[in-house]
């Protein structure tokens, strides 16, 4: 390899060490840092969202004054709009994606792959610089004279040109979606090609950890997708800069006429595979965990990483799934509908082998392991929820309810956030060099799973009840009153959830100080990652590994080494 | 009120209503008996094969032809039991049902719906039949129809995109600009019921609601006998705003 041979000299100042930093390592931990904030930010939100549903009209404590002076600490209702529309930015956007995929595909890909780093340090750097701008604009929108975007997450025009929302924010908004998709564009075209060319010698596909796998397709369809979804908000910034007609029609276009229902498209053309480049990195990760901590090989590794495959696939057919209420063609709908459905198959094909991986193994519940399994419940809500959607008469009722908003948080929120956890948890000793405390970790698993459950099943209990999304008072109708005691339910789930994030806030930054020191292998795994000291050195690798066997290598009853399992670098024992 | 009460929906009022609450039900059945079996792997795998209680593990990649074998299987009782059965239904509800709107030459009430920021706009034909003519019924907020007859909808929105839901009828339509969207429904019982925005529309979106009041015939020609007098004698028809409606099958 010819990159073998470049090496520099490992940076000494601050700024070239920790700013502007060309190590993949560092830009992962930048990515992390970024990530939590925003999901500090956005999980305000969502309190701020939950405490208006089960209080309409009552002050929200303690900060309430502070923020809302003008309502004596009651959410106005514009504001109202703001606080959803940039939670779901913000937690889809700036937190999910920056953890999973920035910090854990930075960090992990070139170490599990046995890279010296990615192969463009620089548009790594990039990367990252340019999601800061993009942080920075839709922060900043918030603070523009009419405030932040407030057509909901999915800025369906005309809501959100100027017939729905004068003032900069939608404008900022998109600019920052824009901006941040110019972004992660740069960082999948990075991780494809780290993965395609860094492997380490002796490293086929099906050598790498289940963790790439999930990294790598997801970087796919980042690839392909996002650039989509900035065509669509460039348009839509157009129709309300330089007053072209893209998304407009009817009475508010006065010179010619576009179609709001085209964005639609163009939108969920991304924003479906959205959904799986949120959660594959999270469900590779787990098929590694459940056979690191089962002690057993992965079950079916290669049909899991084809199921992946499948589904990554699949994911870019199905996306008219969201836009059955449109009245597109019943041929279009049948289709859409059909292809949804057939999703299932390579899922129950994961769930299945993810239980398999279980079965006859010897099971330590680590945290990570807690996280991972939690991982299987809930996406197991999740994904059995998702029938109910993709089926064209029951959508009719439950499109655009409550059903909706839970399902899609038992499918991104919650199983991201637990895989994220997961991971985080696995890989701090890697990073810091110092361990994590268990038993706030299991303290931590234990309230956010009820806490989330909580949230979650609620929403979905309230929606097929009829109650409807992004209202500011659902009370006002007659046949929502009924269900004031269950929002109450939610929002105090809601709070328990997020007082359980306590517990990890404080464990991870006293461990980065105070934890424990790391032994070099502390979960007995094989993976390229634990061959090299923690935290690993410039440029990780001293020599380049060679791979020999594959990352599962657990429980061989021919190993007479001692250990349970066997380093990628160790040839299969026979 | 009792739980069960509280978290179910609301009353059916139309006659395809039941079709969707007996697919969901199915649904609900059939996510349940497979969530049971991911616990049951979960829990009980747990229990059975934690590290204390088992040390030797079964090595295997899951790839003898057995377990291949058993993983297809699972796959294919998902597709047949679950995706395949509700497809099929769904498919048939739509085509039978709410897909198969009236015919031409039905007798059914019809009417024209204008979305707008934040408020519903209904229009009947008045007494010539015809629509946007100057005779035409036009009210806002309150939606009169009479009960075991047809009626159809045909919606458009003036500024953003709004979605007609009748929650009582289990079904709901996106009302968007530019467009002619459609839907109908078949009213089985008398009352009063709730009409929602389903699509957020704005800062107001939440107080974008109706009322759906269900008649009897006899009560349904009484009111709009009288509102036809009204509207001959009352409609500004110098105002162009209020011919904001098309020819009933125009798109």
């Amino acid at each position: 390899m010819t990159y073998a041979h470049g090496k520099h000299a490992a940076p000494t100042t601050f700024l070239s060490k920790y700013v502007f930093s060309y190590d993949h390592k560092v830009i992962g931990k930048q990515f992390l840092w970024y990530g939590i904030f925003f999901l500090g930010v956005g999980g305000m939100m969502a309190l701020l969202i939950r405490w208006t549903l089960a209080f309409p009209g009552e002050a929200f404590p303690v900060l309430g004054n502070l923020l809302f002076p003008h309502t004596n600490g009651i959410v106005p209702p514009d504001t109202y709009s703001m606080l959803f529309t940039l939670h779901g930015t913000i937690m889809i956007f700036f937190a999910i994606t920056p953890i999973l995929i920035g910090a854990f595909g930075n960090y992990c890909i070139p170490l599990m792959i046995g890279a010296r780093d990615m192969a463009f340090p620089l548009f790594n750097m990039l990367s990252f610089h340019i999601a800061v701008i993009s942080g920075a604009l839709l922060l900043g929108s918030l603070f523009t004279p009419m405030g932040g975007a407030a057509g909901g997450w999915t800025s369906y025009p005309t809501l959100s040109t100027l017939v729905g929302s004068p003032g900069a924010g939608q404008t900022l908004w998109c600019l920052s979606i824009f901006v941040l998709g110019v972004s992660s564009t740069m960082g999948a075209v990075n991780y494809i090609t780290t993965v395609i060319c860094f492997r380490a010698p002796g490293m086929g596909y099906f050598d790498m950890p289940l963790t790439i796998w999930g990294l790598w397709l997801t970087a796919i369809l980042n690839a392909i997708f996002l650039p989509v979804l900035g065509a669509g908000v460039i348009l839509l910034t157009f129709d309300r800069v330089f007053g072209t007609t893209f998304f407009l029609a009817g009475a508010a276009a006065t010179s010619g006429s576009g179609d709001p229902i085209l964005f639609q498209h163009v939108f969920w053309i991304f924003g479906h595979p959205e959904v799986y480049i949120l959660i594959l990195p999270a469900w590779g990760m787990v098929s590694d965990f459940l056979s690191f901590f089962a002690r057993k090989p992965a079950f079916g590794a290669k049909a899991t990483a084809l199921s992946m495959t499948t589904i990554t696939i699949l994911s870019t057919l199905v996306y008219g799934h969201h836009m059955f209420t449109t009245q597109m063609s019943p041929l279009l709908t049948q289709t859409f509908m059909t292809l949804t459905m057939t999703i299932s198959i390579p899922s129950a094909i994961l769930f299945a082998n993810w239980l398999g991986t279980l079965y006859k193994g010897s099971i330590r519940f680590d945290s990570p392991m807690l996280f991972s399994m939690g991982v299987v419940f809930v996406f197991g809500l999740g994904g059995l929820t998702g029938l109910y959607l993709g089926t064209v008469s029951t959508d009719l009722y439950l499109h655009d309810t409550y059903f909706v908003v839970g399902h899609f948080h038992y499918t991104m929120a919650a199983s991201v956030l637990l895989g994220g956890y997961a991971g985080t948890y696995f890989w701090f000793p890697k990073m810091f060099g110092r361990m994590m405390d268990e038993t706030l970790a299991k303290i931590h698993f234990w309230i956010t799973m009820i806490g989330l459950n909580g949230v979650f099943m609620g929403m979905m209990v309230v929606g097929f009840a009829g109650m409807h999304r992004r209202l500011y008072n659902p009370f006002v109708y007659e046949f929502l009153e009924k269900l004031i005691p269950i929002n109450k339910f939610i929002t105090y789930s809601a709070l328990l959830m997020g007082v359980g994030q306590l517990p990890f806030v404080w464990n991870f930054v006293y461990s980065l100080y105070k934890g424990k020191k790391a032994p070099a292998n502390p979960w007995e795994v094989g993976t390229l990652e634990w061959t090299i000291p923690s935290p690993p050195i410039h440029y990780n690798f001293e020599e380049i590994p060679t791979v020999r066997c594959g990352p599962h290598e657990f429980g061989n009853p021919k190993l007479t080494n001692g250990r349970d399992f066997q380093y990628q670098t160790e040839e299969l024992v026979e | 009120m009792s739980w069960l009460e509280r978290i179910s929906p609301p009353d059916i009022i139309s006659t395809n209503g039941h079709l969707i609450d007996s697919l969901f039900t199915y649904t609900t059945i059939m996510a349940c008996i497979f969530f049971f079996f991911v616990c049951l792997g979960l829990f009980g795998f747990s229990w059975k094969y934690s590290a204390k209680k088992n040390k030797v593990v079964d090595y295997t990649y899951g790839n003898r032809k057995k377990q291949l074998k058993m993983t297809l299987v699972i796959g294919l009782l998902v597709f047949v039991l679950i995706d395949l059965t509700i497809t099929w239904r769904s498919n048939n509800d739509m085509i039978n049902e709410f897909w198969n709107f009236p015919k031409q030459d039905e007798d059914i009430t019809k009417v024209e719906v204008l979305a707008q920021q934040w408020m519903w706009n209904f229009r009947y034909a008045g007494a010539d039949g015809e629509f946007n003519t100057g005779d035409d019924v036009l009210t806002n907020h309150d939606l009169h129809i009479p009960v075991g007859k047809k009626v159809e909808f045909r919606i458009t929105s003036k500024d953003v995109i709004h979605s007609l839901f009748f929650p009582n009828a289990r079904i709901k339509v996106d009302a968007m600009p530019g467009r002619i969207s459609r839907m109908w429904f078949q009213p089985t019982k008398t009352g009063i019921y709730d009409i929602a925005c389903a699509e957020m529309c704005g800062t107001n979106h939440y107080k974008m609601q109706a009322k759906l009041y269900v008649h009897t015939q006899e009560e349904f020609d009484e009111w709009l006998s009288e509102a036809q007098h009204l509207a001959t004698i009352g409609n500004d028809t110098d105002n162009l705003d209020n011919f904001w409606g098309w020819k009933w099958g125009d798109k």
